[in-house]
């Protein structure tokens, strides 16, 4: 049967926390089909940058295209991978060195098709999901991050 | 015709705001209206960035069909 996946809420304020990671996976303890999750953590790196160390980075996002973006990424990731379920959550506003920007986490019967869904989910995201990064620099300085 | 125009990261650093209604004449293309925004602020011309009409990101041929919302998106940085 073709099941049909809702739109949901990715964005969070502020960093993701590892309390909500590990509720998270707490939360699929009774759904007794999965064999295997994957789980992606992205967190900001201290870089060393021209005016300094980086502190944070402050996210924004074209919010109506982001959501469609992370919407169409999770269909064709269902579409092409055997997947119990999938949870994207993406950071909006200052994320500080150290702390959690994104949380991609997925589920399968087998570990092959929940390693391979969540390296296609990240890399998705990185290329087409409209969210700018201001990596903030040293005292009061910024640079704008760029994905490559 | 007129639309709405959004700005994101740097852009909306150097245009000092994010969003704004542009005014045009007659009918434009996504290169016309490109061009027009960059004549408005020069120190944009040496940033990359991509136009998107209505959440589609767009090439330069394509006729803006009012109402329209443009946002030029600089390079994309999730993760």
């Amino acid at each position: 049967m073709e099941k049909i996946h809702k739109p949901k809420k990715v964005f969070v304020q502020g960093p993701i926390s590892p309390e909500f990671v590990a509720k998270s996976i707490a939360s699929h303890q009774s759904k007794t089909g999965i064999g295997a999750h994957a789980i992606f953590l992205g967190q900001i790196r201290a870089d060393l940058k021209e005016g300094g160390t980086v502190t944070g980075i402050d996210y924004t996002a074209y919010e109506e295209m982001a959501e469609q973006a992370f919407h169409d990424i999770r269909e064709a990731a269902f579409a092409k991978f055997e997947l119990t379920c999938m949870h994207i959550y993406h950071s909006l506003g200052l994320v500080p060195t150290g702390e959690i920007s994104l949380f991609v986490f997925v589920s399968s019967p087998h570990r092959r098709a929940a390693f391979e869904a969540s390296e296609y989910i990240v890399e998705e995201i990185k290329a087409n999901v409209p969210i700018f990064g201001k990596e903030l620099v040293g005292e009061a300085g910024h640079v704008w991050k760029e994905n490559t | 015709m007129s639309f709405q125009v959004k700005y994101f990261g740097m852009l909306a650093e150097i245009a000092g705001l994010s969003d704004e209604v542009w005014n045009a004449a007659g009918g434009l293309t996504v290169g016309q209206f490109r061009a027009q925004m960059l004549d408005k602020y020069p120190a944009m011309r040496d940033k990359k960035f991509k136009i998107a009409v209505n959440q589609k990101i767009s090439e330069d041929f394509v006729l803006i069909e009012t109402p329209a919302e443009i946002a030029l998106l600089p390079p994309f940085a999730g993760g």
